[in-house]
């Protein structure tokens, strides 16, 4: 069941265009020029319970305004949102009661006091019972050993620390949805380490649902089965990162050392790219052949002491569907 | 109905709380603006009594009258600093994307927006305007009898929420226009010129604006009039104190309808 459903969803920002110098001050003081910027265009996606969707774009592709049009921060253009069947906008106390959000580059724990005191007004606001407090509270010092700074006042803490205390301070209500906004951005790998551990663990144990904007790769690998792109405003690709891969990439390597030398080497299906001593690289489709097939034709004519194949770097695909 | 009184009472109290306890861990740096406080406002009521001890009465008021006045309207004032001043920082909350957090929390945005913020520099102006007053009541001679008394808390209460609500209303405009600094510089000036002396000794036009358009009057010339017992050309068919509370309480309701309105044209800010 879908627990999420965005459909032809639209944002539009009029921008102030600005002229240059004094004049064009003046000018636009009288008659300001305001162009109308297509941040969203027409997105269409739903998300299924319990799903850990990676939601990835270059900077300024419309990411966050998604998110924030999906809690009920932004008003759309155009289009509906449904969250677990309800608008944001229509009745946005009931939404917001079922969802967590978490924006890597702000934190919503009070700066100077402990971080404890954020979580106890967060209890008050939603009305948490203490059982339940407390219940959440253990599976969160489990998860992300938060009794460990829950009396250190937040701006003291590191950015890992300050992370997993917004990440707890997201759940303490049990949200069904979690929006993850960057929640890895400026990490390093043992922080990002535990962030990921930390949203399959929820997954697992909640059964929560998981948006997560990111730019780092790594986490789309480590948590993501499913994979939505989304480029000027629009979704480019939504599935399987396998299937997202070999679709835009279904070439690969076959990296051969021969024992040998030998001017060159030659397959109907795999083209020579690259020669360097006795190590060639010859590039193949896979729709076309496979490695194995490759390898055992080239067996026949060569004497091959090694061989390896190279997958496509997943950040190539990324940068190659940012680029259309 | 109590339930949710109780709720909000309890976020509440510990919204206050927080703040309280953010502004402490700075207590020095608003040593200085402790100290700040009550020589300006002082300086302003020596400045009252020279001019009409030189002069003469001002608007037909004397000087007892005058700091009578000045001493409630600066009262209003006081409490406006500590419950609300937040209504200054609109622009930069809108600017800086501040609202994100409210909204995403399932109680009401104006609500969070008005219980958020205690200020305790504000509690040196309220020191003063009691000082002030005090002082004043006792050069009118003023009679604190129970019907006096509770006129007197009425006028505050309503007083307060007027002056409050319009500073929100104009303020709110920032939802609009991201800023609203020199709004807020303009409109303290004019409160200040028009709380704090007589407004008869302004040009009758402005007095009508004043009464019915934006009724800043009843902040602390009509009451302190009707206190005084001076006649002002003024007849309100209930009890003033009542009247002014009525009034504050309406400018409240505005002013949350104009906050509402402002929000749905909230755009956030940038990641």
């Amino acid at each position: 069941m879908a627990i999420i459903e965005v459909e032809n969803l639209v944002k539009e920002f009029k921008v102030q265009k600005k002229k240059k110098g004094i004049k064009g001050s003046l000018s636009s003081l009288i008659k300001p020029e305001r162009v109308v910027v297509r941040a969203v265009d027409n997105m269409n996606f739903s998300i299924k319970k319990g799903e850990i969707v990676g939601y990835i774009g270059p900077n300024g592709a419309g990411k966050s305004t998604t998110i924030k049009m999906m809690t009920g921060i932004l008003y759309p253009t155009a289009g509906t949102i449904r969250i677990d069947g309800i608008s944001p906008h229509k009745d946005r106390k009931q939404v917001v009661r079922n969802i967590g959000v978490v924006f890597g580059q702000r934190t919503q724990l009070y700066w100077d006091l402990r971080v404890g005191e954020t979580f106890e007004l967060l209890k008050r606001i939603y009305n948490i019972d203490n059982d339940l407090y407390e219940e959440n509270i253990n599976i969160m010092n489990d998860v992300l050993d938060i009794n460990s700074i829950m009396d250190t006042p937040v701006r003291q803490l590191s950015l890992g620390q300050r992370m997993r205390g917004d990440l707890a301070a997201a759940m303490l209500h049990s949200p069904s949805i979690l929006f993850l906004d960057e929640p890895t951005i400026g990490l390093d790998i043992q922080g990002k380490s535990a962030i990921r551990k930390f949203i399959a663990e929820i997954n697992r144990i909640k059964g929560t649902t998981v948006i997560l904007t990111t730019h780092d790769l790594d986490d789309v690998e480590y948590l993501c089965k499913r994979l939505m792109i989304i480029n000027k405003g629009k979704l480019v690709e939504d599935g399987a990162l396998q299937t997202i891969i070999d679709k835009i990439s279904p070439h690969r390597y076959l990296i051969v050392d021969l024992t040998k030398e030998t001017r060159e080497l030659k397959h109907p299906l795999a083209k020579t790219v690259k020669q360097e001593g006795l190590r060639f690289w010859m590039k193949f489709n896979r729709s076309e052949t496979s490695a194995t097939k490759v390898i055992s034709e080239l067996l026949k004519n060569y004497s091959i002491k090694d061989f390896s194949i190279k997958e496509p770097e997943i950040e190539e695909v990324i940068r190659e569907i940012y680029k259309r | 109905m109590i339930k949710g009184i109780k709720y909000h009472f309890s976020v509440a109290v510990y919204y206050i709380k927080l703040s309280v306890l953010k502004q402490l861990e700075y207590s020095l740096g608003i040593l200085g603006t402790i100290i700040m406080i009550p020589l300006i406002y002082a300086t302003g009521i020596l400045l009252l009594y020279f001019m009409v001890e030189n002069y003469q009465a001002l608007g037909g008021w004397t000087f007892p009258q005058l700091a009578f006045l000045y001493g409630l309207g600066y009262l209003s004032h006081g409490f406006m600093m500590v419950f609300s001043v937040q209504n200054w920082w609109i622009g930069s909350y809108v600017i800086r994307g501040e609202f994100d957090r409210m909204i995403l929390r399932p109680i009401s945005v104006f609500f969070q927006f008005s219980v958020r913020y205690f200020n305790i520099i504000g509690l040196m102006d309220v020191v003063v305007g009691i000082t002030i007053f005090l002082y004043a009541c006792r050069l009118v001679e003023f009679q604190w009898t129970l019907i006096n008394i509770m006129n007197i808390s009425l006028i505050i209460c309503g007083a307060t929420l007027i002056r409050s609500a319009t500073f929100t209303i104009f303020c709110s405009s920032a939802f609009w226009t991201k800023r609203n600094e020199s709004i807020v510089n303009l409109l303290n000036d004019f409160m200040e010129r028009t709380t704090l002396y007589p407004i008869s000794i302004y040009p009758n036009f402005i007095q009508v604006i004043l009464t019915f358009i934006i009724p800043i009057a009843f902040i602390s010339f009509y009451p302190s009039s009707y206190l005084l017992d001076k006649n002002v050309g003024l007849q309100i068919p209930i009890n003033m104190a009542l009247w002014v509370l009525m009034m504050g309480l309406g400018m409240f309701f505005l002013s949350k309808a104009v906050f509402n309105l402002g929000l749905k044209k909230y755009e956030s800010a940038g990641s």
